[in-house]
């Protein structure tokens, strides 16, 4: 309140410093800007007026101003985003305008390097999402929006768990070290640096895609209220990237939150309650229809019909279907999947002008997943202040609070395991209760599973102008997170053995920011600009876990309990204090805003870097040249409103490695003479001289608009990122296992497009904008550790080896060749020598199974010695899309709107482990826990074409001979049979949106009232035979694990009082 | 007005070439995409030895390390160890292969061998692909060098889209033929080191003057190639004095099941089989072969009733092959005493 009574004084005495000044006669002037389109009223545009222009007033709440100004003056009225108007003062002092939207691109503001310039002398790339495009869904990640309308951002929302995020690339894959096996295999993440409010915030470390982390694993970009979001800005090349340093690496993403921009306040309050239904659950054999199966196959398949008849006998859930505890048809998935009603509330009470504006932002997202026992809700109180009484001085202060509270149920964030297992049970288990057998089920319901986050940010940005053009500015900002978890499994889940988890962490970040810019204009042709900034960052981070087991009983969850052989508790080894300093220099000079020259360098310095690696450099040189202010080209003015060429190039330097991997660590060992003793860490060698990754990038874009209604981007980049890090086994007769170099380079090329098409232009009462843009990303392997060509990733898990080879897409599938099924035994290649059939594994077992037969997978033999083995792998398919996109569509028609958008991904390898697995349960009719997950359904396959006779020509072997199923494995999942083109278009999301008559809800005192229905993610357009070919994981695996996305209808409020 | 028009065009279409270029020259120093030649691959064994007059196939002979498959083998320079060429092991020949499977529930001799065919080709070679070694049967040591000579030196040329590299000095130093297994041959000289051979087994054989169970010194099994065209497979049984010893006293045998071979004639003296040759036709478990596959099983039963009105069931078992086609005999030669069929 003091504060408040200070500013608003110091406010008044600039009030009455400006009065002073006026010389002339003034006369006052009111009037109302309008937007042209909408027909609503404009809050908060700003009027100017004299030479040079000064800020004379500003629109309230209902558009309406009221300024003071010289009587021959002229006015001009300018909104962000509206194309400015001039007008003189007319004799009756009213003056009604309706601003136009700005369709030229080029006079947006971009924000690079922490410096605000217009597009038109930006020579880096990047593009802005405004708060407009993502109003119409509640998400928890706002990331989850941004798909489909970034060219060359590649986000796959393929994790639906609330309040994650999904894998998201700018400009391709940096990073293809594949950390885990099977379905649980992924890329090291590599997400793009997000700068929240000039504040950069690490998501790469803890919360990343494809981590399972020990804590809840919360993005920290899942705790911005979206409703509080005023621009997304998404930086993908050198220049735009390299003044953010190391981080930067990965691309960066700038967001900015709301700001007051109103003298009388503004209270906004935005609602939308959404039901969210799961995907369509795929059909399976309930009760008698599996029995019988079973038991058909049992007698089909059996190495004798009596050894059947009596394996028959001997299994109880076949033989004793009067038992009622296999006498069922449960249908598990309904147990596991749910539709939820889930809301959010936001209250946005801001007001101000340029000298002096405030916002407070109070915000409630609750959302429940789809998957029972999960859910995730957010409570954020957030406010800014921004404080100028000349401008010469300027001091923004906010604050940000969240806390989440979510539960992961049985899994963790990342995928739900058991409800995979669970879900897919056989239909002959009775329904779940506390003696049944399905304990994947009763995970999921009963672990008590409560996950807290908590962060606050505060920041202060602190701005003066020293000297004319010498600005200085200071930002800094601390942040502190802390997350903890309780989970307690139940005993009578685990065998009578419960078990207390509890974990917690904490993270403090530090940031400062010390800038100074200086900006001169000599004779209105040349332009300069110069800073120079340092950061300073200091982060720690400890996190703590204790896992007590076997608690007296399912009512007392701790903290006692008798097991203490096998309760752990203690820091987790994941312990971080790092420290980093930087400067950075930047330069920028224009000619007339029609050449532009921009350099910049940063040196970047790390407490994790090696003694041997010194400082990281990045520099970046960039230029552009606005072709359409030539002379030559004066005449085509009236067709060309703005055309640009744009070269970059830049280098991003990323340190290396932990501190660990540079100075080797000491570890806790065993006790020699009672004593404990202390021991280096054999497991990875010191390496000193890790030298820091490179991304180096060249960008080249083309930009134009034509007759003030199409725009279109074109860019075309290449990026290469050299050494990367890799872990390389050494030779045993070394203490030591392994050591970690920097020796794999990858490269990234590719081309993006963006068109923007007014195809019905606004003003006429009806109309239409069409948006476009795609990226097709290639991706070639360019260097290996000791130069060698190919390098396997072999993947203990599923057999999906991945190929790493020079010249070849980074990340290749290697599979097994599947052309068909052997329609009969004649078609099966005999060994001409030894006279032998083509046979599964070197080893001629004495039952002869392994020899194939007719409905057996045709498998290509590669090395064409009729034995199918490791030879016989072919590097078959990419995992990574090459072409990834989006279509925007926006009508209006007075105050009803209609927006559509889709987004598509074309050419991707998926590799269909849910089906493949659907199959192989086939392979234990007798449940003889073959894959140990018990007992587990059936899926009807009927829609499957596979071998059923003798002389089919089938697609898919023949599911049920299970005896030679171990010898065989029909269905395995290494083989390009179950490898699937990925494609699809995605209908993303359908908005149809009214803003109520100004005039009429005039009458309750709402300002602007705005109703919408929103259906999200609505259908995916694809060939894939699996659910959903964006549910797979970044390696394009379809694991059935992972949390499926929901189906959302949105029925939405935005209210301005 | 008109005449701008393509200036602008013109500068539009240079724009995107320049683009256009920028990339393509970015691009340019990629390496290409070609398969990988490792030179930590390399050849395992280097000293093959084939025994003559039957296919031989090395297998496990390659570590393929980082090359990319599928790769492509051949060999070059096939000489004698004092550098002359050896055209003999390389010229095609005309050898036995299988088109079919040879499953043994074939019903002639007929069907079997019409599961396989004559074909041209190089008595040693090497798989294309898979860097395996193969022998032909065809192949004799009348035309070709066997230990103790020295044998041949051969070098592997390996190659893919990646490159090649060659392996040189592989020594083939093959063995002389030996017609069947068991053999009581050298396989170096070739000469016969002992006559006869023993069973593999014998179980509860009586002797017939003294009633004291026989051992396997006191039974031997000849093998003899008989002149004559066909071929064929003769069992007989003699005493110590090649007396024949009447198959049928055997009374348990199955006959019809002993080998896989048609139109069976027992006698008094002998029983005779037509067959396919090499017995067993593929290193492949059937009725007729052990438990491997490699060999021929043959088990003669009979019983009698013992001492004390007791049932003895008796066998005597042998595991063999034959690799040459022919008119062979095999004899079970009891040295001391004949066997006791007759009830005590």
């Amino acid at each position: 309140m003091r504060y408040t009574v200070i500013i608003f004084s110091l406010f008044l005495l600039l009030g009455f410093n400006a009065e002073t000044n006026a010389q002339q006669k003034k006369v006052v002037v009111k009037g109302t800007v309008m937007d042209r389109a909408a027909k609503t009223p404009i809050p908060g545009a700003i009027i100017l007026s004299g030479k040079p222009l000064v800020t004379v007033g500003q629109t309230d709440a209902n558009g309406k101003f009221n300024v003071s100004v010289n009587d021959d003056g002229e006015l001009t009225f300018k909104y962000i985003g509206y194309k400015s108007i001039v007008r003189k003062v007319t004799a009756d002092h009213v003056i009604n305008v309706s601003l136009e939207e700005e369709v030229n691109s080029l006079k947006e503001y971009v924000v690079i390097g922490y410096a605000k310039k217009t597009k038109e002398v930006s020579t880096g790339s990047s593009v802005i999402i405004t708060a407009k495009d993502i109003q119409d869904v509640p998400v928890a990640n706002v990331m989850e929006l941004l798909q489909g309308k970034v060219a060359g951002l590649n986000i796959q929302n393929n994790n639906g768990t609330p309040g994650m995020r999904g894998s998201m690339n700018i400009r391709g894959i940096s990073n293809v070290n594949v950390s885990g096996a099977g379905d649980k295999a992924f890329l090291t993440p590599t997400s793009p640096l997000f700068v929240v409010d000039g504040v950069p915030v690490d998501d790469n470390s803890n919360y990343s895609y494809g981590f399972e982390s020990a804590g809840p694993g919360i993005s920290p970009i899942s705790l911005i209220p979206v409703e509080d979001i005023q621009q997304i800005e998404v930086l993908k090349d050198a220049q735009a990237t390299s003044l953010y340093g190391s981080r930067g690496a990965y691309g960066v993403i700038l967001i900015t939150t709301k700001r007051g921009n109103s003298k009388v306040p503004i209270i906004s309050y935005t609602t939308s309650f959404n039901i969210a239904t799961p995907p369509s659950l795929r059909k399976v054999i309930g009760g008698k229809g599996e029995r019988l199966m079973r038991i058909d196959q049992i007698l089909n398949y059996d190495t004798s019909f009596y050894d059947g008849l009596k394996n028959i006998n001997n299994t109880p859930f076949l033989a004793d279907s009067l038992n009622s505890y296999y006498n069922n048809s449960t249908n598990w998935q309904s147990y596991y999947y749910r539709t939820t009603l889930n809301q959010t509330h936001n209250v946005n009470i801001s007001g101000g002008d340029q000298s002096f504006n405030y916002k407070v932002n109070t915000g409630y997202y609750n959302e429940k997943g789809i998957v029972e026992n999960t859910d995730f809700t957010r409570y954020n109180l957030g406010m800014n202040a921004q404080y100028m009484p000349n401008d010469r001085f300027k001091l923004v202060a906010s604050l940000a609070n969240a806390l989440t509270n979510s539960s992961a149920g049985g899994g963790n964030s990342l995928s739900q395991t058991g409800l995979a297992d669970g879900a897919s049970s056989s239909s002959l288990l009775p329904a779940p209760s506390l003696y049944t057998a399905s304990n994947g089920l009763l995970n999921t319901l009963n672990v008590k599973n409560d996950n807290k986050v908590i962060n606050i940010t505060a920041n202060l940005d602190v701005e003066y102008e020293i000297l004319r053009g010498l600005r200085a500015s200071n930002t800094m900002s601390y942040t502190y997170m802390t997350q903890g978890t309780d989970k307690f499994t139940p005993g009578s889940l685990s065998d009578g053995f419960n078990q207390v988890y509890n974990y917690f962490d904490r993270k403090n970040t530090l940031y400062n920011r010390t800038r100074v810019a200086y900006v001169k204009e000599i004779a209105e042709k040349h332009n300069f600009s110069a800073s120079v900034f340092t950061e300073l960052n200091s982060t720690d981070f400890r996190a703590d876990a204790m896992k007590q087991n076997s608690t007296p009983n399912d009512h007392i969850t701790g903290p006692l309990g008798n097991d203490w052989a096998n309760s752990l508790g203690g820091t987790l080894n994941n312990l971080s204090d790092v420290r980093s300093v930087s400067l950075a220099t930047a330069f920028s000079y224009n000619y007339m805003q029609k050449y532009v020259l921009d350099l910049t360098y940063r040196w970047d310095g790390s407490s994790t870097n090696g003694p041997d690696a010194g400082y990281s450099k990045s520099p970046a040189v960039a230029v552009r040249w606005n072709f359409n202010k030539e002379d030559f080209l004066k005449s085509t003015s009236n067709w060309l409103d703005y055309g640009s060429i744009r070269l970059s190039y830049g280098k991003n330097i990323v340190p290396t490695g932990s501190v660990y991997d540079v100075y080797g660590k000491y570890i806790a060992g065993g006790n020699y003479n009672q004593l404990p003793t202390v021991g280096l860490d054999l497991g990875v060698i010191p390496n000193t001289g890790l030298t820091p990754t490179t991304t180096t990038q060249y960008n080249a874009a083309f930009e134009a608009g034509f007759l003030n209604r199409f725009n279109l981007t074109f860019e075309t980049y290449y990026k290469q990122v050299d050494n990367m890090l890799r872990d390389k086994e050494i030779s045993n007769i070394n203490a030591f296992g392994k050591v970690k170099t920097n020796e794999m380079s990858v490269v990234n090329y590719g081309y993006e497009l963006n068109l923007s098409a007014r195809i019905l232009p606004a003003g006429k009462g009806f109309s239409w904008t069409l948006s476009a843009n795609g990226a097709l990303n290639k991706d070639v392997m360019a260097h290996l550790p000791d130069g060698v060509s190919q390098l396997m990733v072999v993947d203990a898990n599923t057999g999906q080896n991945i190929l790493y080879r020079l010249g070849k897409n980074s990340l290749t599938n290697v599979l097994l060749n599947t052309t068909g099924v052997y329609g009969s035994n004649s078609q099966i290649p005999v060994d001409p020598l030894t006279g032998l059939r083509y046979r599964a594994g070197s080893a001629t077992s004495f039952n002869g199974l392994s020899y194939f037969k007719a409905g057996d997978p045709r498998w290509t033999d590669v090395n064409g010695d009729y034995i199918l083995d490791v030879n016989d792998y072919v590097a078959a398919g990419n995992s990574q899309p090459l072409v990834t996109g989006g279509i925007n569509s926006f009508m209006q028609y007075k105050g009803f709107s209609l927006n559509v958008q889709g987004v598509f991904t074309l050419k991707r390898d998926i590799l269909n482990n849910a089906t493949s697995a659907r199959f192989q349960n086939f392979s234990d009719p007798l449940d003889q826990k073959v894959d140990k997950k018990g007992l587990q359904g059936l899926v009807p396959l009927e829609q499957f074409l596979y071998w059923k006779k003798l002389g089919d020509n089938a697609t898919y072997p023949n599911p049920y001979d299970y005896i030679r199923y171990k010898d065989i494995n029909p269905f395995r999942f290494d083989q390009t049979l179950f490898q699937e083109d990925g494609s699809y278009f995605k209908l993303q999301q359908v908005t149809l949106s009214y803003n109520l008559d100004k005039k009429f809800i005039k009458r309750f005192g709402v300002s602007s009232l705005r109703v919408y229905g929103t259906a999200y993610n609505i259908y995916t357009f694809s060939n894939y035979s699996g659910p959903n070919p964006e549910s797979v994981t970044d390696l394009g695996r379809d694991n059935s694990g992972g949390y499926p996305s929901a189906r959302k209808y949105i029925l939405g409020l935005n209210v301005q009082f | 007005m008109n005449n701008k028009y393509p200036l602008a065009s013109l500068c539009i279409f240079f724009i995107g070439l320049v683009l256009l270029v920028s990339t393509v020259g970015c691009t340019k120093n990629l390496p290409e995409n070609r398969e990988s030649i490792g030179m930590d691959t390399r050849f395992t064994q280097t000293v093959y030895s084939p025994v003559l007059g039957r296919n031989t196939l090395f297998s496990d002979n390659f570590y393929l390390g980082s090359s990319s498959q599928p790769l492509t083998f051949k060999i070059i320079n096939m000489r004698t160890r004092d550098g002359v060429a050896a055209p003999e092991l390389t010229k095609t020949t005309p050898v036995q292969v299988w088109t079919q499977p040879y499953l043994g529930d074939e019903k002639s001799v007929a069907e079997i061998e019409a599961k396989r065919k004559i074909e041209n080709r190089p008595l040693f070679e090497v798989r294309e692909h898979s860097g395996q070694f193969l022998m032909w049967s065809a192949a004799n040591s009348a035309a070709i060098k066997t230990q103790p000579d020295s044998g041949y030196v051969f070098d592997v040329e390996m190659s893919n889209s990646g490159g090649r590299r060659y392996f040189r000095d592989f020594k083939l130093m093959p063995l002389k033929e030996r017609a069947y297994e068991p053999s009581e041959m050298d396989p170096k000289t070739g000469l016969s080191k002992y006559v006869g051979l023993i069973p593999n087994s014998m179980f509860n054989i009586r002797g017939e003057r003294t009633g004291n169970y026989m051992f396997f010194s006191e039974v031997g099994v000849l093998f003899k190639k008989n002149a004559g065209a066909g071929n064929s497979l003769t069992f007989k049984f003699v005493d110590s004095l090649f007396k024949p010893i009447d198959p049928n006293k055997f009374n348990l045998t199955k006959w019809d099941k002993l080998v896989h071979g048609f139109n069976m004639v027992k006698t008094n003296e002998y029983v005779k089989y037509d067959v396919a040759y090499p017995i067993p036709l593929i290193a492949y478990r059937t009725d007729y072969t052990n438990i491997l596959g490699d060999k021929a099983r043959v088990i003669f039963r009979y019983e009698r009733q013992g001492f004390g009105n007791i049932r003895e069931e008796a066998y005597l078992n042998l595991d063999f092959a034959i690799f040459e086609p022919g008119n062979w005999e095999i004899t079970v030669w009891f040295t001391g005493e004949r066997p006791k069929f007759s009830n005590d």
